[in-house]
């Protein structure tokens, strides 16, 4: 419709936009096929989404997983997967793949790591040696891994960290992101993969604002931006637990997180993806679609799973709860995953879940087709001009009976949804209002 | 309790019997009103095990698509944490069916009070009741709620209360003539027709424990005319035995009674000890076995739980005449990062003798890109002329499923990619190999176990099919083939020892830490998000 940015090996078209928000739909076509935005990628850590096989991620109707960078190069490392012949022929997936860089394992997973100008030092988990990460290596091994979209190495702060060391970290995210362009040019691999760039800057809007402006200038040596710097390095943080709403919830900085993703959003250039690193709850999925964010990953989903949490429209449900022992019906009548559309019952899952494997490859099949239900309906509505109408009915559907978080009715306001409109009963909760069964409220 | 108007019928036929010995049979069961076609399982053959109602490690999706499993066994002793238990709770036609979610026109489901190959120690057994295991402690089952839950439950085939003691073996004669004498009796409590209830297909555990008399005794017992009371009870049966569909043998307590009895009276060495071909037990089992299946009629299914290996599975077939195997072995392979590789009969002699799988946690095969197995090879076979027949598991024989979900535009006409024909048959990728495997045990990957357990299932399957076969086309070459198999194959199965080993040190530096780590991640979310709640 408006803008298609065609370059091999992406092509990038948006098909719609919504008349009110920052929301589009548009169609990414990758060396392993189209995947059509806004997506959620479902997390393949070690090459495996946990339990599942790839036939099953195809039949899910995934078409784009990630796989971490990091852990692919400590297990099963460059040789096996070079006698493979890449990370998609060693698992068995013929759909699109993203790797991420590995600075933020390299921050979230060591306490030891020493970051210079030449790359990340730290300790490998293994043989406890010293090991040097640069921009050009983690290039290299994502050229042998050889997923569609690789990142580029960026200097991971927490987002708590304050002070001097924030804008060095942005400043050296650039110049690494220049290291990472100049080893991908010269490596001939341009034609089947493509560069992200991550927008960095912590939560200060100055630093972000030149960060955005630095990486926007080399627009011509990437085929995305992914927008990180949000979540890394909390002390025990993992993508997935700690992440921009509940980061920023946690310190009083509620509107911080949105903020940063709608001033790099609004600011970056239409006509390229857009990637939230670690974002996975629903209400955040759709907030980041509506402030214009085309793909986002998060281990919440499969973690959640195996811990015997379903979500649903309706809000997470946790199966290890008694209320559930007796109750014969699905997790999601209208489901259509494999455990729903089967009959799974909730008694059954509950009778099964944290015990066998089994249960948490039901839950995993579920939450992965709901996290793709949101985003689907997502792009329907958009491309039927009803995006509004979905969040507001989502939002109700979702919180109406604990309340709102203000976090999202804020940042929804932002872009021209209000959430409480002609609903003066809604209730609104503050901090991130993350919704979650609790075992106290099982009688 | 509404009834089907048509019972189910099970029948097995077998065009040859014979009492001791190589037999080849068909079990039909044909379920009214599910489907045209009945479900026939060949025998030999087996049947698969459960973990709390499922195969473990494999969705419905995926237990669907492995063709070995047809009929599935289910101990129901797990379900007894609640009362009444879950699946008698299920409303419609095939309850047990539609609670676990197995096929009725595909899936023939057993229930045991017990899983068969549990041998804790547990508390005495009464008059009334069997002690049975659930995670909420030991239960009390009696033969009267047994037979309610399998009313509501409608099982293809049950297996009778059997009075096998689980307390400190050796037991006395005293306490096996108990045992053979409750275990009659509890057969006859679900053998009692009733108005309205169509009579459950019934197998019966042959009792007696390691004596000869004993076994004999029962077996007896099931064919002799009973009268005045006991008669009453069952009739219009004028035997137990008239009321049994098949007969079934647990080896677990078995084993533990004739390892308790050779530490009472250290036996003299024996040139069996010296042969480490034998695995524990088997000649010594084989008798015990033949005398319980002396007097009854040789046309009935004998089913045995819990083997080791396909050489006691030879051996069993071989000496006794044994028509179903559980394999809980092969399953357990799997668990343990095992990819079974035998065949049957065998075509290469030659050679060093081999495992029968591979050990994927070894670090031999880390760049090892090969399939699963050398005795099979995958759909998508580079050279499809090769004469080795095909593994249909999905690790072997992946393929791009014909359908897939849709979310919201995203169809074919939207992202512009064709749709798959479904009817132009499977689209099949190449297979998993012995390399990913390695790094998904390593790395902890559940995904690891559910690639091999249907490997598993399948290659065993295969190994019956060989059997059947042979039996069928070249009996007279059945004791040489047995032989070559035995040349072949290592029956020391160290392959499972050093498993066992590799499983449990990837588990102790990872599993459990790791498991810790995650549960502490997971209430740190929810904690984390009750104090902001609470805020």
């Amino acid at each position: 419709m408006t803008s298609v940015f065609l370059r091999r090996p992406m092509h990038f078209e948006i098909v719609a936009k919504c008349h009110t928000t920052k929301a589009r739909v548009s169609r990414m076509t990758l060396a392993h096929g189209v995947t059509m935005l806004p997506t959620f990628m479902p997390v393949a850590t070690q090459a495996a989404i946990k339990g599942l096989t790839a036939q099953q991620i195809e039949a899910l109707g995934v078409t784009l997983i990630l796989n971490n960078t990091y852990h692919l190069n400590l297990r099963p490392g460059l040789e096996v997967l070079n006698a493979a012949g890449g990370a998609h022929k060693f698992q068995g997936w013929n759909g699109n793949l993203l790797t991420d860089s590995g600075g933020f394992q390299l921050v979230s997973l060591s306490k030891f790591t020493t970051i210079t100008e030449e790359g990340a030092l730290f300790s490998s988990p293994f043989t406890g040696e010293p090991t040097m990460l640069t921009p050009e290596e983690s290039i290299s091994i994502q050229h042998a891994i050889g997923a569609d979209i690789i990142m580029q190495l960026d200097d991971v702060v927490s987002s708590l960290t304050t002070g001097s060391r924030v804008e060095e970290a942005m400043e050296r995210s650039v110049r690494w992101l220049d290291r990472c362009i100049l080893q991908h040019e010269k490596s001939g691999k341009k034609g089947q993969q493509n560069l992200f760039a991550i927008v960095q800057g912590g939560l200060d809007p100055q630093l972000r604002d030149r960060c955005l402006d630095a990486m926007i200038e080399r627009r011509n040596g990437v085929a995305g931006y992914a927008i990180g710097g949000l979540s890394g390095g909390e002390e025990k943080g993992l993508s997935g637990t700690t992440y921009c709403p509940r980061t920023c919830s946690k310190h009083h900085q509620m509107s911080s997180g949105e903020c940063n993703i709608k001033q790099c959003a609004d600011k970056l250039p239409e006509e390229r993806p857009r990637y939230s690193m670690g974002i996975g709850f629903a209400e955040d999925l759709l907030v980041c679609v509506a402030l214009g964010v085309d793909m986002a990953d998060c281990v919440f989903p499969t973690r959640t799973a195996r811990f015997g949490v379903a979500l649903t429209h309706k809000g997470p449900v946790n199966l290890k709860l008694s209320k559930h022992a007796k109750d014969l019906k699905p997790i999601d009548e209208s489901c259509p995953c494999p455990t729903c559309r089967d009959g799974t019952s909730r008694a059954m899952l509950n009778h099964i879940v944290t015990h066998e494997t089994a249960a948490a490859h039901a839950i995993t099949l579920h939450n992965i087709v709901f996290q793709a239900q949101v985003m689907g309906r997502a792009r329907e509505a958009i491309i039927a001009g009803t995006f509004p109408d979905y969040l507001c009915k989502f939002f109700a559907e979702y919180f109406g009976d604990t309340g709102y978080p203000e976090w999202c009715v804020n940042a929804l306001r932002s872009v021209g949804v209000d959430l409480l409109e002609g609903n003066e009963k809604a209730k609104m909760i503050p901090g991130s209002g993350a919704k979650w069964e609790y075992a106290s409220l099982d009688a | 309790m509404s009834q089907p108007s048509a019972a189910a019928t099970f029948t097995f036929s077998l065009p040859s019997p014979s009492r001791y010995g190589p037999r080849i049979g068909s079990i039909l069961y044909r379920r009214p009103g599910v489907s045209s076609e009945p479900i026939q399982i060949q025998t030999p053959g087996l049947l698969t095990a459960t973990s709390r109602g499922v195969v473990p490690h494999l969705s419905r999706d995926n237990h669907r698509a492995t063709s070995a499993i047809r009929w599935v066994n289910v101990p129901f002793e797990t379900f007894l944490e609640h009362n009444p238990p879950l699946p008698t709770l299920q409303p419609g036609p095939n309850p047990l069916h539609t609670f676990l979610g197995f096929t009725p026109g595909k899936h023939l489901l057993s229930m045991s009070a017990r899983d068969p190959y549990d041998g804790r120690e547990m508390p005495a057994n009464s008059v009334n009741h069997v002690s049975v295991y659930s995670l909420r402690g030991v239960r009390k089952l009696s033969p009267s709620d047994w037979r309610s839950y399998v009313q509501a439950c409608q099982p293809d085939v049950v297996f009778a209360l059997s009075d096998t003691p689980f307390t400190d073996p050796p037991y006395s004669q005293k306490r096996m003539t108990k045992s053979i004498d409750r275990s009659a009796t509890w057969l006859s409590t679900i053998l009692k027709p009733k108005e309205g209830e169509h009579p459950p297909n019934v197998f019966v555990h042959m009792a007696g424990g390691t004596s000869l008399a004993a076994r004999k005794a029962f077996s007896d017992s099931l064919v002799e005319r009973l009268y005045g009371p006991e008669a009453d009870a069952v009739a219009p049966l004028v035997t137990l035995d008239e009321g049994v569909t098949g007969y079934s043998v647990d080896l677990v307590p078995l084993r533990q009674s004739l390892e308790a009895e050779e530490r009472k009276n250290p036996r003299t060495s024996s040139p069996s000890d010296l042969n480490p071909v034998i695995p524990s037990h088997t000649e010594q089992i084989i008798p015990l076995l033949k005398s319980s299946f002396a007097s009854v009629p040789e046309t009935k299914p004998r089913l045995v739980n819990s083997t080791e290996s396909p050489h006691e599975i030879l051996q069993y077939i071989s000496s006794v005449g044994i028509d179903l195997f559980d394999a809980h072995w092969a399953q357990r392979a799997a668990d343990i990062g095992v990819a079974l590789d035998f065949e049957f009969p065998v075509r290469h002699s030659s050679g060093d003798k081999r495992d029968i799988g591979h050990n994927l946690y070894d670090t031999r095969y880390a760049l090892d890109l090969k399939p699963f197995a050398d005795a099979f090879r995958g759909a998508l076979a580079d050279d499809s002329s090769s004469a080795l027949p095909v593994c249909r598991c999905l690790a072997c024989s992946p393929f791009h499923p014909a359908t897939r979900i849709y979310h919201g535009y995203d169809t074919p006409e939207h992202s512009g990619l064709p749709a798959r024909d479904p009817d132009s048959g499977p689209h099949y990728k190449p297979p998993h190999t012995r390399a990913y495997i390695h790094h998904l045990l390593h790395t902890h990957e559940m995904s690891a176990h559910t690639l091999l357990v249907m490997h598993n299932l399948e290659v065993l399957d295969a190994f019956f099919a060989g059997i059947r076969h042979v039996i069928a086309e070249h009996p007279e070459r059945w004791t040489e083939e047995v032989e070559k198999f035995f040349r072949r194959y290592d029956s020391d199965t160290r392959v499972f020892t050093a498993a066992k080993e590799s499983w449990k040190s990837v588990e102790l530096a990872r599993g459990k830490g790791r498991l810790a780590r995650e549960k502490g991640k997971q209430e740190e979310t929810t904690l984390g998000t009750v104090v902001e709640t609470d805020d």
